[in-house]
């Protein structure tokens, strides 16, 4: 078991340049142990894909990147900037960490373009004219211009997610976080948000994939990160994840899931 | 061929008799019990109000009821107020308006010229039909011009409104009119004040006027509370929670009766403030503790995912909650809310009583006592009288409010 982890503390860590660094990380919810001494190091512009079986903290482990949680032992530097109880440091973090939810989190009582404006307003101090012809062109990028001045109750699920992408990219993040993106949407909606994610990862844009589509792992990610029970299981590229795993448990998830 | 309009269906009255009143055998046992019923409470009502009330009580005593013993010679000043207000409200409709059609949420856009006319006539008929029975009433002018000034000043406010909304005004000037707009009323507090103080606001112009304060004192006071309870810092939320507990736990009346009679104990009576300035301060402390527990609930009801994207893209906690989660959760309990207000407006004769101020119920049994109508228990339509005022003013604000739910709500779910 030991010799394991440490097999795995090389894989996870051995990045040069690395945008976020996690050392150490422990996380409890009670007295359950949701991560358990994470070691990872996620390279500019690299794509990581972390995949596992609900309840394996995949989910957790990103949220504690932007302080969405609060991690209780361990170390997590993003960007140079160490995360602590410092709340300038917090803000800074969240400014340079663009996060996409399952559940897209768009503010209902605010149209389109003033979803996607407000932090760029009220954050970064853009006069608004700006803050919308930058909305305006995320919006091309999402390829929903169209879409400005409606209401996000008026647009379908995968309309939204890529609204909720544009907001995350307005604040012109180092770093994007996605928590399963695709997991609330109608099939027929899931390519719609894959192409804009690959079309940002083709830009060189560092992203941290929390994801059950094994295509987009496979096509897309520089590194697949495997979790289990609150672990890192196993690192590697798509070829030797979907080839050649090691581990039992990346075996018996890859056999479930493909 | 397939249909492609809906169908027109045709009900002659006997089919929809059928279908409304006699659908089963226990719909026509109620309807044969419960029409004769509803009919002779309508004929008591309508021969009260036409045939055996004697409502000269009322007519002589009108101005009493309304603004106790206001100097006759001050009464252009609440005549002023009610224009200013009548221009007041017409600019923010006229704002509002304009915001609306900026966003293309504007519900009148769909309407035609018929549905718009009715549309007023529901939401201001009630009042004007008030209005007019009042002036009817009266025999003197003041209150006529009044009235029409009100009108008038509410639609020159409205297309001042309208246009101010479309033009797009540097910044400092819309600055300047916004705050120009918010003193008005404190400007017109003074205004009334320097010709008849506090102490002597009277009739139902103090049940209209210490409401109004009430509600506008208890809105930021209740928000506050509600937000503290849910804060991080156990002082802050204790304080907000034995302060709502504290405040629910103790009967309403008994709060008013102390502010009139206790504080005397511990405030010398020179430097006491005056009735109506403790009933108004008692109406907001009280009413505040209800709706931070409205609000509470209202914060609750917005998904915490809202907060966490909010919180992701970087905005401070007070960008959070100002600007993502307070007008979700605020716009949630809007019935509750003016639910809330409804109860002060009404609960306003209370202080009537409890505090010795000349409100209008107080009024309304007083001038029963007088030589010209003394044993003749007027009361009934003294009573039934001030009764109707208050509903007038209820029902509208309930309706407003259900009104205001529906605009927030457009395109929103």
């Amino acid at each position: 078991m030991t010799e394991t982890r440490n097999q795995v503390f090389a894989d996870a860590t051995a990045v040069d340049d690395p945008v976020i660094e996690l050392e150490s990380v422990d996380k409890f919810f009670g007295d359950f142990q949701a991560l358990k001494e994470i070691n990872l190091r996620v390279g500019r512009q690299e794509v990581v894909v972390v995949i596992g079986p609900s309840g394996s903290g995949k989910s957790t482990m990103i949220r504690c990147i932007n302080r969405l949680e609060e991690h209780d032992a361990g170390r997590i530097v993003v960007n140079g900037v160490e995360l602590s109880e410092d709340i300038k440091a917090i803000q800074e973090i969240r400014r340079e960490t663009g996060m996409v939810f399952q559940q897209f989190n768009l503010f209902p009582h605010l149209s389109v373009i003033d979803n996607i404006t407000l932090a760029p307003r009220l954050v970064r101090g853009l006069p608004k004219a700006q803050a919308e012809q930058e909305a305006m062109e995320l919006l091309e990028r999402v390829r929903i211009p169209e879409q400005a001045r409606k209401y996000p109750g008026q647009l379908s699920g995968g309309q939204q997610q890529r609204v909720a992408i544009a907001r995350a990219l307005a604040m012109r993040p180092e770093v994007m976080l996605f928590d399963e993106p695709t997991s609330a949407l109608d099939p027929e909606m899931i390519g719609e948000v894959l192409d804009v994610m690959k079309d940002l990862a083709r830009g060189g844009m560092t992203m941290i994939v929390v994801t059950h589509e094994m295509n987009f792992a496979r096509e897309v990610a520089d590194r697949v990160v495997f979790m289990a029970q609150g672990q890192i299981v196993e690192v590697g590229t798509p070829e030797h994840f979907f080839t050649n795993p090691q581990e039992d448990r990346t075996k018996l998830f890859l056999s479930q899931i493909l | 061929m397939t249909a492609t309009t809906r169908p027109v269906r045709t009900t002659t009255p006997a089919q929809w008799l059928r279908k409304n009143l006699f659908r089963t055998p226990l719909d026509s046992v109620l309807t044969l019990i419960l029409a004769p019923l509803s009919l002779y409470a309508l004929y008591l009502a309508a021969r009260f109000v036409f045939v055996t009330g004697r409502w000269e009580i009322v007519e002589v005593n009108l101005k009493l009821l309304m603004v106790g013993n206001w100097p006759i010679d001050h009464m252009a000043r609440i005549s002023v107020t009610l224009v200013a207000f009548g221009f007041l409200g017409g600019i923010v409709a006229g704002l509002v308006h304009a915001r609306q059609v900026r966003r293309g949420t504007a519900s009148v856009l769909n309407m035609s010229r018929r549905e718009r006319i009715l549309d007023l006539a529901r939401r201001f008929g009630l009042i004007l039909f008030t209005v007019l029975l009042l002036l009817a009433l009266t025999s003197t002018w003041g209150p006529t011009i009044t009235a029409v000034g009100v009108v008038v000043a509410g639609v020159a406010g409205r297309v001042v409104g309208g246009i101010l909304g479309r033009l797009h005004l540097p910044k400092p000037v819309a600055i300047v009119l916004v705050l120009l707009m918010l003193s008005t009323p404190f400007l017109l507090y003074f205004y009334l004040v320097d010709a008849v103080p506090l102490a002597r606001w009277e009739g139902f112009w103090f049940n209209l006027s210490s409401a109004a304060a009430g509600i506008i004192l208890c809105f930021p006071l209740g928000v506050l509370i509600a937000i503290g309870r849910r804060s991080k810092l156990p002082l802050i939320r204790g304080m907000s929670t034995i302060y709502v507990e504290l405040v629910r736990g103790v009967p309403f009346f008994v709060l008013l009766l102390m502010a009139h009679v206790a504080l005397e104990f511990f405030v010398p009576a020179s430097i006491a403030p005056s009735r109506p300035v403790r009933a108004i301060v008692v109406f907001t402390i009280f009413t505040a503790a209800y709706l931070a527990e409205i609000v509470r609930g209202g914060l609750q009801s917005v998904p915490r995912g809202q907060e966490e994207a909010a919180r992701a893209v970087g905005l401070s906690p007070f960008s959070v909650m100002s600007r993502i989660v307070l007008p979700q959760a605020l716009r949630n309990v809007i019935p509750a809310q003016i639910g809330q207000f409804i109860s002060l407006f009404k609960d306003t004769v209370l202080a009537g009583l409890a505090m010795s101020i000349f409100d209008m119920a107080q009024v309304a049994s007083a001038i029963t006592q007088q030589s010209a109508f003394r044993g003749q228990g007027l009361i009934v339509e003294t009573l039934t009288f001030t009764a109707f005022l208050f509903w007038v003013g209820a029902y509208t604000m309930s309706r407003e409010s259900q009104r205001l739910e529906r605009k927030l709500g457009v395109g929103t779910r």
